[in-house]
């Protein structure tokens, strides 16, 4: 399937990367959760040293491919470029991808450290279990990934092929899985304790595998999804049909992927996705939610769900206007009901996209009030030698944050372990 | 809509009508070319330098080559041409049209020949066809005529006065330009032979010999010609400091007429060639790049620029730099410190990696609000910073007792 992001020719990366001031103390490099050596990578580019450039972001980042296709260009690097200040921010995330779709044939050696005699457990294999799976691995450390599903996670499962095809997001898992990881236990863990004594220590990425209910009337009736559900099963390659008029229902990242990928679906279908709050408040990446409006995906702003209406199946959904009001305390605006504004809209199949929640595995773990999973600055959890990291820590993020918090808990869990204590 | 104003000004006794000249080239080495320069407005063309009949000439191609980035690809042009495939007999012919077609432009030819007799049967003929100017090329990097190969007309003192003479003996009253290279040890040495010589003025600068490039992969030089290659004359925006400087120094030495050559590629480049000595200023490499068409900013830039300065005329401009160039002995000795405009920075960070690895680690770098401060007891007032600031946030004050003056470059 063609790919939506279409990359750079030689001659617009060049022209690209001509125009990076080459920063001293550069801010996008410091921006970047997995700290990719933005200038020096951009220095390569432009002196034609591809294979120096693919070696600087691989190596900071091991779902480098990945990033440069689906990274939130406003979020990170672009956003903190010192070049917009004269006309635009450089585009990295699109040198990057230059980079890895001009380079990645090549065979480069590998220097890995020798073992160290040290095992770790990876509970959860995705982007933070695996990048810290590939730095300990590189450090000479015998890895064990728990993982039940397929290798990958979120972008190998859930993200739409359009953004992100299959093949690479799955050459940068096995990889991983090639050369840094000793053994993959076919085995969901929900406690830690199960494997406490058989490792010198224990990384807890398991994401998080639930999703937010809506708490309305008829929420549990046929022609009710699961967003993620739906996403997974259009990544399996399994035909998605949910009806002519489908909403979707939710505001984030999930929400609109989802809507673009039903639209996309079957172009005929009228998918319509309800929001409580404006196009301001929405909490999607930009490239998620201009793909949308190009697809013919619409809005209904300012919609709060109130009933799904339906006697077998899902026949609508009643709403309530909603206005906005300013939060002195908060940039977004706040909601709120509109009295005596309630109206239906008629529907074949509805969305849930409204977040994801913390699960309540790893009960010996302590959590943070929104129930993930707490850490302390080295990512170490209450329980000694258990670190953690990506969504379960952090809520939902980024495949960078996740990737940054790998690496990082890669670094603590090695100095955790040279410092000869037990876990 | 707008008035156009009057850029003429007379060289040698000739009629410009802008100080801007199609130089001895590929541009002019077609009559239809040269027609068409014309009428797009230049003031006049050097036809292509020509030759006797006796003389073949080789030509080898691919000729061009350039080195450049991907923003800018053609930062220079080198060339392994020699000179005109057409002989005097045709060039004679074409000064006859020209000067009947265009009364009001300069038609001027440029030769180059080996004997005496050649040169002067040159000028001879071309004289005859009523040509308005003759230049001489004593300088084309590639090709020799009568000296020792790979070596210029140019870089002897005494060929260069003794074949002037020759020139001049035969023009008598038709001015005679002779076109010299900056690739001489002392070029005010070699203005003097061209005065001395008889002259009436000094083409400064013809191209420069240079290796274009070399292809890191097959190891063959640009241009390649069946995988080897050979020096070019480089020309275009890359020796413009040179052509400069070239310009400048003969100015400042020698009484003598000087037409600029080599490097400007707008009509600011124009107006410091003028500023430092030129009459006027050729072009090659500019129109050779984007076409004849150039020449309509080159002189609306001008018109503007004059208005601007309260100046009346291009005559003006000529030398108005030269009383500030000095040699670096005779400068004074300003304190000089730079000076960092905080509210222009964008906070790059890059004058501080210069001046830490490339000034005298006089900068320091505040990594919160990501912005330079000067030291000024470290500061020596070098101005490498100012060089590489995106921005031109940086300038260098300059003082000497309580007179302060500021040194800062336009881009």
């Amino acid at each position: 399937m063609e790919e939506i992001h279409r990359n750079l020719t030689r001659e617009q990366a060049i022209l690209e990367s001509e125009k990076c001031l080459y920063c001293y103390d550069a801010p996008c490099e410091k921006a970047c959760p997995a700290n990719v050596p933005v200038p020096e990578f951009i220095q390569s580019i432009r002196s034609g040293n591809l294979k120096g450039a693919y070696k600087l972001v691989t190596k900071a980042n091991p779902f480098i491919e990945t990033c440069g296709r689906v990274c939130p260009e406003e979020s990170f690097c672009q956003s903190v470029c010192t070049r917009k200040e004269i006309d635009a921010p450089i585009k990295i995330r699109e040198l990057h991808r230059f980079v890895t779709d001009n380079v990645s044939d090549v065979q480069i050696e590998l220097s890995v450290e020798k073992s160290r005699g040290y095992k770790v457990a990876v509970v959860g294999g995705g982007p933070a279990g695996l990048s810290c799976a590939r730095e300990l691995g590189l450090s000479g450390v015998e890895v064990t990934v728990f993982e039940k599903k397929a290798l990958g996670g979120v972008p190998v499962q859930e993200i739409s092929k359009e953004r992100l095809s299959e093949v690479i997001s799955n050459k940068e898992v096995k990889l991983i899985q090639r050369y840094f990881v000793r053994e993959v236990k076919d085995r969901k863990l929900t406690i830690v304790s199960d494997i406490i004594g058989k490792f010198d220590a224990i990384f807890v990425s398991v994401g998080l595998p639930e999703e937010q209910t809506l708490e309305i009337p008829n929420s549990e009736i046929r022609g009710v999804y699961k967003a993620r559900e739906i996403l997974k099963l259009a990544k399996s390659g399994m035909k998605v049909s949910l009806g002519k008029r489908i909403g979707v229902i939710g505001g984030g990242n999930v929400a609109i992927e989802v809507a673009s990928v039903l639209k996309k679906e079957n172009p005929e279908s009228d998918v319509e996705v309800i929001y409580r709050r404006g196009l301001k408040e929405l909490r999607a990446f930009k490239d998620e939610i201009d793909e949308a409006v190009k697809v013919g995906v619409v809005f209904q702003f300012l919609a709060i769900p109130i009933e799904i209406k339906g006697n077998e199946s899902v026949e609508g959904i009643v709403v309530r206007r909603a206005r906005l009001r300013e939060n002195p305390l908060n940039k977004r605006r706040e909601f709120e009901e509109v009295p005596n504004s309630d109206f239906f809209i008629p529907l074949d199949a509805l969305v849930i996209a409204i977040g994801q929640k913390a699960s309540d595995f790893f009960a010996e773990l302590e959590k943070t009030e929104q129930g993930y999973i707490k850490c302390d600055e080295s990512m170490m959890t209450s329980v000694k030698g258990v670190f953690a990291g990506g969504d379960a820590v952090r809520g939902a993020s980024t495949i960078v944050e996740s990737v940054g918090d790998g690496k990082k808990a890669s670094e603590s869990i090695l100095k955790y372990l040279e410092g000869g204590k037990d876990v | 809509m707008y008035k156009e104003r009057d850029l003429s000004m007379s060289f040698l006794g000739i009629h410009l009508d802008s100080p801007f000249i199609l130089s001895a080239a590929p541009p002019t080495d077609e009559l239809e070319m040269a027609e068409n320069g014309l009428e797009a407005g230049w003031a006049g063309v050097i036809l292509k330098t020509t030759s006797v009949e006796g003389n073949p000439v080789n030509l080898k191609n691919p000729m061009m080559s350039s080195f450049g980035t991907m923003n800018r690809r053609v930062m220079g042009l080198g060339n392994i041409d020699l000179i005109s495939r057409y002989h005097i007999n045709d060039i004679e012919q074409r000064v006859k049209y020209l000067k009947k077609k265009f009364s009001n432009k300069m038609i001027a030819a440029s030769i180059m020949g080996a004997s005496k007799d050649d040169w002067q049967s040159l000028v001879l003929r071309l004289k005859k066809a009523e040509v308005d100017l003759i230049e001489c090329s004593f300088s084309c990097p590639q090709g020799s005529m009568g000296e020792e190969a790979g070596k210029m007309l140019a870089q002897s003192i005494e060929a260069t006065e003794k074949v002037t003479s020759w020139v001049k003996e035969a023009a008598e009253e038709t001015p005679i330009l002779i076109k010299i290279t900056p690739q001489v040890t002392d070029i005010v040495e070699v203005a003097k032979a061209v005065r001395k010589g008889g002259a009436d003025g000094i083409t400064a600068s013809n191209t420069i010999p240079s290796l274009l490039g070399i292809d890191i992969m097959s190891f063959e030089p640009y241009p390649t010609l069946f995988g080897e290659g050979s020096y070019s004359g480089l020309s275009g925006y890359a020796i413009k400091p040179i052509t400069l400087r070239t310009i400048a120094e003969i100015a400042r030495n020698v009484d003598i007429i000087i037409s600029g050559n080599g490097g400007a590629w707008n009509w600011r480049d124009a107006v410091e060639f003028m500023a430092v000595g030129a009459s006027n200023v050729q072009f090659c490499s500019l129109p050779m790049h984007y076409g004849f068409r150039v020449i309509r900013d080159l002189k609306d830039g001008l018109a503007n620029f004059l208005e601007e300065k309260g100046l009346k005329s291009p005559a003006e401009i000529v030398g108005k730099a030269l009383k500030n160039i000095k040699s670096q002995e005779e400068l004074a000795n300003p304190e000089s410190r730079s000076e960092i405009d905080i509210d222009k920075c964008i906070g790059c960070g890059v004058c501080y990696s210069a001046c830490h690895d490339g000034g005298h680690m006089a900068i320091s770098w505040d990594p919160e609000k990501r912005k330079p401060s000067v030291d000024d007891d470290k500061c020596t007032g070098c101005a490498m910073c100012m060089q590489v600031c995106p921005v031109d946030a940086i300038r260098m004050k300059e003082k000497i007792d309580s007179k302060v003056h500021y040194f800062f470059e336009v881009r």
